[in-house]
C-alpha cells in the first residue's frame, strides 16, 4: 500500500448478521489532502464503510490502512463529527468543560484563541445542551480539530441543519480543511455538497461503483445506476 | 442539641455515621455516571439480584454481605457480556436478570425455617445495625471506589459522553466499560446495607438528578451531588432516630422532597427541567 494516500481498503466485507454482507469486495484509495466525499442511497453502507474506516467494526474479510497503519494504530491522528451527538442534554457540561475534557494537553487559552479566530468565542460558557443542532455540530467540528488531525471524517454532518447553517457548516470544514491541510472523507447523501466541497467521491451500493474525480467518476450512467433514477451534478467553477 | 450529640455519642450511631458518610461519598458520585449514561435500571436491577446472593449466605450460613457483594458482581458481569453477544436489549436483559435473582432468592429462603432477621435488613437496609466488620469492608472498597474514579474521572466522562470517540481518544472502551459495571455492582451492594435493596437505587440517582438541575458546569455538578447525597444521610439519619422512623426510607424522602422543590424552583425560573 502507498504512502501518497491517506485512507486505503482492500477487498472490504462486512455483514451485521453474516447472511446480507452491507459491504461488498470495497477496495479503493483516497489520497492525503483530499477532500473525499462517499455517495449513495439509503442503506447504500455508507455509514458503516466510515465506521469500518475509523476502526469501530471490524470487517469479516479485507483490510484497511489509515495513514499507513491499521485504524486502531492511527486512531490518535484521525478525528470524527458523528452524524447525531446523542448526549443527556441535562447535563451540565459548558463547550469549555467540553474541549477541555476531549484535548486535555490544550491550554485554555489555545481553545479561547482557537474559537474566537472562528467567531465563535461566545458560546464558551454556554451549557452544550443548550445549542442549537447547528451550533452543536460546530462545536463538534471544533473539538475534532482542536487535535489537528491528519484524517477527518464526517458523517453526514450537516444533518438536520438548515439549509443557511448547512452551508456555513460546509464552508468552516473548507476552511479548516485549508488551514490544517487535513484529509477530510465525508458520508453525504447530497450531490450538491460534493459538487461545491468534494474532489474525491466514491460511489457506493453496498458495491463500489465508481470512484475519483466527481467530474470524472460520477457520470450520469454511474448515478443512474446508483440511485436508480435520472440525477445531474453541476459543478461550481470556484470549488475544489 | 444536648439530644444530637448524645445520639452522636453512641456507638451503633457512631458506626451508622461513617458508614453513611462513605456510601453518601461514592452512591452519587457514581451516580453522575450512571444517570449521564442512562442506567437507572441497571441499579435498580443489581440491587434486586442480590436478594439471591443474600439468600445465599444465609442458607450456606456465612456473610449475606459478602455472598450480595459475589451475586452482585456476576450479575452485572453477566449483562455486560449478555449485552454484547446478543441483540437483546440492556433493559430486558437487565428485567430477566433481576427477577431471576429476586425468584432465586425467594425460593432459597422459603426452605429456612424461622423468622429471617438478616432477610429484612437487607431489603429495606438497617444502618444502625452495621458492625465493625461490615464498617471496614464499607470504609475499604469506599476508599478503593473514590480512588478509582479520580483516576478514571475523564476516561469515565468521556465513555458516557460517547462511546466511539472516547475510543478515538485512546480510551480503552470495552475494558472501561466491564469495569464501571463492577464498579457500579460493587457500590450498590455496599449500599444495600444502608438503604436496603428496595431503596438503594434511590441514592445512586437522586443527588445528581437534583445536582443537574442547579450546577452550572461540569467540575460543581460532581461537587453537588455528593454534598446532597451527605445532606440527605447525615440529616435523614438523625431524623429517623429522632423520629423513631426507619433510616433508609426517611433518608430517601429527604432527597424526594428535596427533589420536588428543586424541580419547582427550576420550573418556575426556566421554565423546564
Amino acid at each position: 500500500m502507498d504512502d501518497t494516500y491517506a485512507v486505503q481498503a482492500e477487498g472490504l466485507w462486512f455483514s451485521f448478521n453474516s447472511v446480507d454482507p452491507i459491504l461488498q469486495d470495497v477496495s479503493f484509495s483516497i489520497p492525503r489532502g483530499s477532500i473525499a466525499a462517499i455517495i449513495g442511497p439509503n442503506g447504500s453502507g455508507k455509514t458503516t464503510l466510515l465506521k469500518v474506516l475509523l476502526g469501530f467494526l471490524i470487517p469479516q474479510r479485507g483490510k484497511v490502512l489509515v495513514l499507513g497503519r491499521t485504524p486502531q494504530q492511527a486512531r490518535g491522528e484521525v478525528a470524527y463529527v458523528p452524524q447525531r451527538f446523542t448526549f443527556d442534554k441535562s447535563f451540565p457540561i459548558t463547550v469549555m468543560e467540553f474541549l477541555q475534557l476531549s484535548h486535555p494537553k490544550c491550554s485554555k487559552e489555545k481553545i479561547v484563541q482557537y474559537l474566537s479566530h472562528l467567531n465563535m468565542g461566545g458560546m464558551l460558557n454556554m451549557k452544550l445542551g443548550t445549542l442549537s443542532g447547528g451550533q452543536l455540530q460546530r462545536v463538534l467540528i471544533e473539538r475534532a480539530m482542536l487535535g489537528d488531525p491528519k484524517v477527518l471524517f464526517l458523517d453526514e454532518p450537516a444533518a438536520g441543519i438548515d439549509i443557511g447553517g448547512e452551508r456555513t457548516f460546509y464552508e468552516l470544514v473548507l476552511h479548516l480543511h485549508r488551514e490544517h491541510r487535513s484529509t477530510v472523507v465525508m458520508v453525504s447523501h447530497e450531490l450538491d455538497v460534493v459538487a461545491n466541497y468534494a474532489n474525491h467521491v466514491l460511489c457506493l451500493n453496498r458495491k463500489l461503483l465508481c470512484q475519483g474525480r466527481p467530474e470524472q467518476a460520477l457520470s450520469p450512467e454511474t448515478l443512474r445506476e446508483l440511485y436508480g433514477k435520472e440525477v445531474a451534478l453541476f459543478h461550481h467553477r470556484d470549488r475544489p | 442539641m444536648t439530644e444530637i450529640l448524645t445520639i452522636l455519642n453512641l456507638p451503633f450511631m457512631e458506626r451508622a455515621l461513617i458508614a453513611g458518610v462513605a456510601l453518601g461519598l461514592i452512591l452519587p458520585f457514581l451516580g453522575v455516571f450512571v444517570t449521564l449514561r442512562r442506567m437507572s435500571f441497571f441499579g435498580d436491577g443489581i440491587a434486586h439480584a442480590t436478594l439471591a446472593g443474600v439468600a445465599i449466605g444465609i442458607v450456606a450460613d456465612m456473610s449475606p454481605f459478602l455472598s450480595a457483594l459475589g451475586i452482585g458482581i456476576l450479575f452485572g458481569a453477566g449483562v455486560y457480556f449478555l449485552e454484547r453477544k446478543t441483540t437483546i436489549s440492556s433493559d430486558a436483559l437487565i428485567g430477566v436478570l433481576f427477577t431471576g435473582g429476586l425468584a432465586l432468592g425467594i425460593v432459597l429462603i422459603s426452605q429456612q425455617k424461622g423468622y429471617q432477621p438478616e432477610l429484612l435488613s437487607f431489603l429495606f437496609g438497617s444502618i444502625l445495625s452495621v458492625n465493625s466488620q461490615d464498617l471496614a469492608i464499607i470504609l475499604g472498597f469506599s476508599a478503593l471506589i473514590v480512588f478509582t474514579l479520580l483516576m478514571l474521572l475523564r476516561p469515565m466522562t468521556l465513555l458516557a459522553l460517547d462511546k466511539e470517540t472516547a475510543w478515538l481518544y485512546g480510551v480503552r472502551t470495552e475494558l472501561l466499560d466491564f469495569f464501571f459495571y463492577v464498579l457500579l455492582c460493587i457500590t450498590i451492594v455496599l449500599g444495600v446495607k444502608l438503604l436496603g435493596i428496595i431503596l438503594v437505587s434511590a441514592l445512586l440517582i437522586i443527588p445528581p438528578t437534583i445536582a443537574k438541575m442547579l450546577a452550572p458546569s461540569f467540575k460543581t455538578l460532581i461537587g453537588v451531588s455528593v454534598i446532597a447525597g451527605e445532606v440527605f444521610i447525615v440529616l435523614g439519619l438523625m431524623l429517623s432516630y429522632l423520629l423513631d422512623l426507619p433510616s433508609g426510607a426517611t433518608i430517601i424522602l429527604m432527597g424526594v422532597v428535596t427533589f420536588f422543590l428543586v424541580a419547582m424552583r427550576s420550573i418556575v425560573l426556566g421554565g423546564r427541567i
